[in-house]
């Protein structure tokens, strides 16, 4: 082909596919334009009550025997709000879990009443009172949080090593609370009253010894500074203890980037002496978390986060420990758990969730727990199917580390499990 | 001896004389562009605070995928003249009582289940059906320079002929979602028909048509939108709304301390 001949033919291709894209998108769009809505749903029936059920089994390959063990679970999850009127809510929200095999002298079958309270509203709706059992939850930081004061002892069956997921299991505390708002920030006062001595191990308790075993207060505020930059400022005190401070930020760096930063202040014994019922004496340090969300187009989503505890044992106290007394690592870590506390001084976490995962409704989310001073890892992933009123999961847990380390130590080396869901 | 005028010249002065008694005038019987996108705004929105039901059912390659229904509650911002809107999430199951906060640039996910408060950035919002609110819920008149383009002969919502103005807005700020908008204007009355967003690339991001035009709280509205994905335009979601109500909803609301104690009636 002569190179005139050739240009020309290029030059009607390119002419044609000029004039053929816009067509093919004027098509589409016309094709657009004759589809029909679904039918409308009626959320006045649904929007009150939430109800699923879950199980699971899983397999644990375990570190100091041979073999695996079975893993499998049953939940039942169900919360409603009734509206009582005059701006009364009644709210409750209940969890209960069989769970094989558990811990020696704890029950297969745990209720959990997580939340029992009534609400009021007066017709203003700048304020808001509630009494009863309520969860009160602070903190912007995703694996960390040193502003959450009610946060001790509130898990009573842990169900995933998930942040986010365990935290949904969460016990609320019995107050009384009153909450101001007025444009762009907000104050609130919480009072809980000692109403037990001790958690109990009866699966159908209502274990208010595990939330309410010492008289509390804390009183937030929050406040919005912009667009961009909101904080919140927390004080709170409890019976024989010196006050604690805490405060938060969380700010918008750009179009794509979010920071958050959480920070708190007090005066207790170090984690140690609590978890073995020791005297040790009270000194101020303090618990941070920092961290940065960046999201990309491509619906992946990115978290890193610094944390802190001062109250944590330092790298050579673990260590020592495991040379002294490494039974008590365990004991150590159980009360770390217990209390949703930072085990390690200090600490690392990637979070990532990644939507439409080749699938539209295939998720997946993972997370690495990094301690700092022994470099041991607990590593986390799970892909996730939904169906319209169903979800199946795969899980899969790796704890990576020597046998003198924090994730090293504990006696699942791995885990892996199925999860189905059905959300009625 | 007189100079004749010629004619033309006469008409010309004529001409600039009338042009110059009159133009204001002219000027004031047309609409100009941002008075044409302020009234579309107020067809799209009421004036007041509301909630509306959305019904979102999307489409790939006109099968359909997913439906979700969620619940708008918005108000102006008295400061900004913006909405700002909490959004209830009700269908699927799975995502029942989920919140969503947009004031502005003060973005928040809230999850009951966890109690978790999240603040989004823009592009996180974007990957959720909620930011499809964009391209409805929102007084453009206050975000955008309008221009008119012209007038121009389109196919709306309901494939009929219609007679519009092409307005051309550019943000005023950087902070909005898209960066520039054409839209189209019914000429008879103001209607909204058809947009296409664009992000600060050139790249259409979104196409909406207006349509299903309804009396809902005082005003003919669109109850229905039809937005076409800019990249890929075999994925299609339509927006229906209904049960318009007119409720008191108190700027106090609109923040992220409220978020874990919204209960509407």
């Amino acid at each position: 082909m002569r190179p005139l001949t050739r240009s020309l033919l290029c030059t009607f291709l390119a002419a044609g596919l000029i004039q053929t894209v816009p067509a093919l998108a004027a098509d589409a769009e016309t094709d657009a334009l004759l589809l029909e809505s679904s039918p409308e749903a009626v959320p006045e029936a649904v929007r009150d009550t939430r109800l699923f059920v879950e199980g699971m089994v899983g397999t644990a390959g375990q570190r100091y025997l041979p073999g695996n063990r079975d893993l499998w679970r049953g939940s039942l999850d169900f919360s409603h709000t009734a509206r009582l009127g005059s701006g009364w809510r009644a709210v409750i929200s209940d969890r209960l879990d069989r769970i094989y095999p558990t811990d020696p002298g704890v029950d297969s079958t745990v209720n959990s009443l997580r939340e029992a309270y009534l609400s009021w509203q007066p017709k203003s709706a700048n304020a808001v009172m509630e009494l009863g059992r309520v969860n009160l939850r602070y903190g912007p930081g995703y694996g960390y949080n040193p502003t959450d004061f009610f946060r001790d002892g509130s898990l009573r069956t842990l169900t995933s090593a998930n942040p986010f997921a365990l935290r949904e299991n969460r016990l609320g505390t019995v107050m009384l609370r009153g909450q101001g708002l007025w444009t762009g920030g907000s104050l609130s006062v919480a009072y809980a009253p000692k109403m037990a001595d001790r958690p109990s191990p009866d699966g159908w308790n209502l274990d208010l010894g595990s939330t309410n075993n010492r008289d509390r207060a804390l009183i937030a505020l929050n406040t919005q500074f912009s667009q961009s930059v909101s904080t919140q400022l927390l004080a709170y005190k409890e019976v024989d203890m010196s006050p604690a401070l805490g405060a938060s930020l969380t700010a918008l760096l750009s179009d794509a980037a979010v920071a958050h930063l959480e920070w708190s202040r007090g005066s207790e014994p170090d984690l140690l002496s609590r978890a073995l019922a020791l005297p040790g004496d009270a000194d101020a340090r303090n618990r941070f978390a920092g961290g940065i969300t960046y999201t990309t187009l491509g619906k992946l989503s990115i978290t890193a986060e610094y944390q802190y505890n001062g109250f944590a044992l330092s790298q050579s106290d673990w260590a020592a420990l495991g040379t002294t007394a490494p039974a008590t690592q365990m004991v150590y870590l159980r009360e770390a758990q217990r209390r949703q506390e930072l085990a390690s001084r200090e600490a690392y976490l990637i979070y990532i969730s990644q939507k439409s995962l080749f699938l539209k409704n295939l998720d997946l989310t993972a997370f690495l727990r990094v301690n700092a001073g022994d470099h041991s890892q607990l590593a986390w992933v799970e892909l996730r199917h939904h169906w319209p009123s169903f979800d199946l999961a795969f899980q899969l847990q790796q704890h990576i580390g020597d046998r003198a380390s924090e994730y090293g130590v504990l006696p699942d080396r791995s885990v892996a499990q199925v999860l189905g869901i059905y959300y009625f | 001896m007189t100079k004749k005028v010629p004619p033309v010249f006469m008409n010309s002065r004529v001409l600039s004389f009338a042009l110059f008694v009159l133009g204001p005038s002219l000027a004031w019987a047309a609409p100009s562009a941002k008075e044409i996108l302020a009234a579309s705004d107020a067809i799209r929105n009421p004036g007041r605070p509301f909630s509306v039901t959305v019904t979102l059912t999307e489409f790939q390659a006109g099968k359909q995928v997913d439906t979700s229904t969620l619940v708008s509650y918005s108000r102006t911002q008295p400061q900004s003249g913006q909405f700002a809107s909490l959004i209830r999430f009700v269908l699927p199951a799975r995502d029942a009582g989920k919140l969503m906060l947009k004031n502005g640039n003060d973005l928040w996910f809230y999850d009951p289940a966890s109690k978790a408060s999240v603040r989004l950035s823009p592009q996180q919002r974007l990957l959720g059906q909620a930011s499809n609110g964009d391209v409805t819920t929102v007084n453009l008149a206050k975000d955008y320079r309008a221009t008119l383009l012209g007038e121009e002969e389109i196919q709306d919502g309901e494939r009929r002929k219609r007679k519009a103005y092409k307005l051309g807005l550019t943000a005023l700020s950087p902070d909005v979602t898209y960066a520039s908008i054409d839209m189209w204007v019914d000429v008879e009355n103001n209607r909204p028909l058809k947009a296409r967003f664009f992000a600060e690339s050139s790249r259409l991001l979104k196409t909406a048509y207006y349509r299903r035009f309804q009396p809902q709280l005082g005003a003919v509205r669109p109850t229905e939108t039809v937005i076409i994905d800019g990249l890929n335009p075999q994925s299609v979601t339509l927006m229906r709304f209904s049960d318009y109500v007119a409720r008191t909803i108190p700027e106090t609301w609109m923040q992220r301390d409220f978020l874990p104690r919204f209960q509407p009636e």
